[in-house]
């Protein structure tokens, strides 16, 4: 079938989206041992972000560089001021506040802006077609994966060739240690939780023209999310990067084959995953 | 809670008793319909606070266990011509609590997160085959249901009025929750402590843990299978909302709002919850907003719940019962 | 001798533990007999904990295998290990930090008795369980503080809870891991006569640094280095064994 090769496009796309949305995950995962249920809340708030900032302004470009930097700002807030002071309860309190964060993030979504679908519109050579190989593919969605592809490359460019990319690969792997090197850790924790957020609204603002934007977002991807990391293995850069092809490939063919693949099923293949290989294809065993 | 036996105990206990039998006199049929749905959610409550608060265990799927219940008195009730009230009840639980069962098994090996996660996951599958199943469980309409008559051999007699059904939920859930808490002062209700406490150790006493938490676990399930049961039963319909997601976070919130240091706490959580949504309901539509405001402000602020700051204040009143003026020599 | 020769109670044939790599114990073998008090010494990090934590059935051994009273447990959970009457007290005290002194003992007193996980019974329902707690309590010097809770104890009560609390399941074969540690002279003194009284009837195995109370207690001492036992044999074989001596013995206590 001539439609395979589209498939697997838009698999690759949804893939890079996947990818800057579980990136933020892991590593804070890995950090930080909590598990953020308010990450796809960021993504959510991105894209709704992003709606009004190009009704206001038109410019999406704009939009590109603002809303991450609101999402950073508020991940960071998050973090430093409703994150932090709960860490001395312990775990199942840490992860009761993000999911309070996500409630009230979602309903706030549905207060300020309604709960009804948005629609997002583009101009110029985005909504365009190109020709690619004899196949006619949507110049958007090219734009995406390569969004995707450039902050990955950034992303691992920061991570492995400057000072601060060491210190927090180094937080990933042993936290205590780095902090008895003098390093600021509280600090570092900070910064990455709200440079996760910033990326998981980045994410939100260019997945909003593709897939609409409504409240229920946040759960769609949630789910992909924490069936990349898990696959990926919680705190694995590297494995969120192959585990979202996976999943990306999975949800564009699944929709040939299946026509809707629920998110039962994609709760059961991460409940399948935590069950037969809980470290996941590339985490470190426990 | 140590020291809470003893006469004013006990004359708050039949006080309480009293109260409660005594109230459909006094209020309308509305809020008795509330009240018992209070009830209801506190037996629901109390079931997830022995999970969370005594064992320890996070789970954002209890509801699969409640919407079991509710589902399966629902299907039963359409389906077999004849059932007894208790009948029905009886074997929706033993359903539930079979579910609790393999559920159990097979998420108790996985700790914090990926346990946490497990059991959202399948209350999603959960809600899946109620939506999809449509032909047993009415998918996206749900199921309506006629309370049958209560046969107790000697006596018939219908509940299809609130009050009748007042009563039969206050008896049987009240009893039941009493149960509850004598368990939590039995020898499994302590192990589960000590086993939350320091599990090495227990296993070293001789313990199996795995095995006592699986009992726990489905102890709750039999629990929140019984309170499903009777939440169809109040409502006279059962829907996908009572095995969703979204219902296991109310019950979460219930239990933190409560607090989950105490047995009470659940029990004062599923009031205050309740009558707090209906009141904010009338006020504005964006009351889920304020619950979650309510839910951080808790978890942040106040970490034993409403019931550790009831805690808190007594004592500071024994406190001041007991040496007014004086300075506290502590021991 | 119309005496009957006491038999092996623990028998450790050939035990082997690697983890991931590094080599703790490369081969380990003795044996213990019923009504023994046998003492593992050895230099710091030479295996004896993770030799206890493997006959307590906390880890699994590499290879190799244990007997006790014939059966082979190599295998065995801890929790099975205690109800077979073997127990352990830990180098780092393990007891019910916000429990009081008298349900720190219970909590394994009532394990024998049936109150596991009983639904209608209280922890204190049977007489014989609180009977049978207080004793503990009074052989280990305890009963004073019986309503005291553990996080409140000096650290030479919280040292008598952790032997009281290994003690409350009746094990026929009690393993002590450093029980003296961080101890003073008066408190050792005092442990030592304790632990004397509490294992009159029991077998004891017992690991420690202090010599004055190897020698005091043990009627036989193995010397645990690189992972093997060097050797075994009574407290006299024992001090006058050179290569004990070049290993470690000039360590007098701590």
């Amino acid at each position: 079938m001539s439609e395979i090769p589209v498939f697997f496009l838009h698999g690759l796309v949804y893939a890079g989206l996947l990818f800057l949305v579980s990136s933020g995950l892991t590593i804070v995962f890995g950090m930080m041992n909590v598990l953020n249920l308010a990450h796809a809340a960021f993504y959510m708030l991105g894209a709704y972000f992003s709606y009004t900032v190009i009704s206001v302004t038109g410019n999406f470009y704009l939009s590109l560089i603002i809303c991450p930097l609101i999402l950073f700002i508020l991940g960071a807030f998050v973090e430093r001021f409703l994150l932090r002071p709960v860490h001395v309860y312990g775990h199942v309190q840490e992860l009761l506040l993000t999911f309070g964060v996500a409630y009230i993030i979602t309903e706030s979504v549905k207060w300020i802006w309604g709960n009804y679908p948005l629609g997002v519109n583009l101009s110029g050579f985005l909504v365009k077609t190109v020709n690619l190989f004899g196949l006619v593919y949507p110049v958007y969605r090219l734009f995406m994966f390569f969004c995707a592809v450039f902050i990955g490359l950034l992303l691992a460019v920061v991570l492995y060739k400057t000072r601060i990319g060491i210190i927090v690969r180094a937080s990933v792997d042993d936290s205590e240690m780095v902090n008895a090197l003098g390093v600021n850790v509280p600090l570092v924790f900070t910064g990455v939780f709200g440079f996760g957020a910033a990326l998981s609204g980045f994410a939100g603002v260019i997945a909003g023209p593709l897939l609409t934007t409504y409240p229920g977002m946040a759960a769609e991807i949630l789910v992909d999310a924490f069936v990349v990391i898990v696959i990926g293995g919680m705190g694995s850069l590297g494995g969120a990067i192959v585990a979202s092809l996976m999943i990306g490939e999975l949800q564009s063919f699944g929709a040939l084959l299946i026509p809707k693949l629920s998110l039962a099923l994609m709760y059961m293949l991460m409940a399948a995953v935590l069950v037969i290989r809980p470290s996941g294809l590339f985490g470190e065993e426990q | 809670m140590k020291g809470k036996r003893g006469v004013p105990a006990l004359a708050w206990g039949v006080f309480i008793l009293i109260g409660t039998v005594l109230l459909p006199l006094a209020v309308r049929q509305y809020q008795l319909a509330m009240l018992t749905e209070v009830i209801v959610f506190a037996l629901f409550a109390v079931s997830y606070n022995l999970l969370l608060g005594y064992a320890g265990l996070l789970s954002f799927g209890h509801a699969m266990f409640f919407g079991t219940g509710a589902y399966t008195v629902a299907i039963l009730l359409n389906r077999v011509p004849g059932l007894s009230f208790y009948s029905a009840v009886t074997l929706s639980v033993m359903v539930t609590t079979v579910a609790g069962l393999i559920i159990g098994s097979l998420l108790l090996r996985h700790k914090g997160t990926p346990f946490a996660l497990l059991t959202l996951a399948f209350n999603a599958l959960f809600y899946a085959i109620a939506t999809k199943w449509h032909s047993m469980t009415g998918g996206d309409d749900g199921l309506s249901i006629f309370r049958p008559e209560v046969n107790l051999g000697f006596t018939q007699f219908s509940i299809s009025g609130i009050t009748a059904f007042y009563y039969i939920t206050l008896g049987t859930i009240g009893m039941v929750m009493l149960f509850c808490w004598y368990f939590t002062h039995t020898a499994m209700g302590q192990t589960v402590l000590l086993i939350r406490e320091n599990e090495e150790r227990m296993k070293f006493l001789g313990y199996n843990t795995n095995i006592s938490r699986l009992i726990l676990f489905v102890f709750t399930s039999f629990l929140a299978g019984l309170a499903g049961s009777f939440y169809a039963l109040l409502f006279q319909f059962t829907s996908i909302t009572a095995i969703s997601i979204d219902m296991s976070t109310i019950v979460l919130m219930m239990v933190i709002i409560g607090g989950t240091g105490s047995f009470a706490g659940a029990i004062i959580g599923a009031c205050v919850y309740i009558y707090l949504q209906d009141f904010l309901s009338d006020v504005t539509d964006r009351w889920p907003f304020i619950m979650g405001l309510i839910f951080i402000f808790m978890i942040l602020y106040v970490p034993k719940g409403l019931s550790g700051l009831i805690e808190s204040f007594i004592e500071r009143l024994r406190e001041c019962r007991h040496s007014p003026g004086k300075i506290e020599v502590s021991e | 001798m119309a005496m009957q020769e006491p038999k092996d109670i623990l028998k450790v044939k050939n035990l082997q533990k690697d983890f991931s790599g590094l080599k703790v114990l490369t081969g380990v073998d003795f044996a213990v007999k019923e009504g023994e008090k046998h003492a593992i010494i050895g230099p710091n990090g030479a295996g004896k904990t993770t030799l206890f934590n493997i006959i307590s059935g906390k880890y699994r051994p590499s290879s190799g295998s244990i007997f006790f009273k014939g059966q082979d447990i190599s295998r065995c959970p801890p929790h099975v290990l205690t109800r077979m009457k073997v127990s352990r007290s830990f180098q780092i005290s393990n007891v019910f930090q916000e429990l009081q002194v008298f349900e720190n003992v219970r909590a394994g007193v009532r394990s024998n008795y049936g109150l596991r996980y009983h639904f209608l019974k209280r922890p204190g329902s049977i007489p014989e369980v609180n009977k049978r707690t207080e004793e503990i309590l009074a052989l280990v010097g305890l009963t004073e503080v019986k309503d005291t809770l553990a996080r409140e104890l000096s650290y030479g009560q919280q040292r008598a809870l952790e032997i009281a609390i290994s003690l409350s399941t009746d094990p026929e074969l009690i393993l002590l891991d450093e029980p003296t540690a961080g101890m003073t002279r008066e408190e050792t003194a005092e442990a030592v006569k304790m632990i004397e009284k509490v294992t009159a009837n029991r077998t004891l195995i017992i690991i420690e640094h202090d010599m004055d109370v190897v020698f005091s207690l043990a009627d036989t001492i193995s010397v645990l280095h690189n992972g093997t036992i060097l050797v075994s044999g009574t407290p006299e074989k024992i001090r006058r064994d050179q290569r004990v001596k070049d290993a470690y013995l000039g360590e007098e206590g701590d």
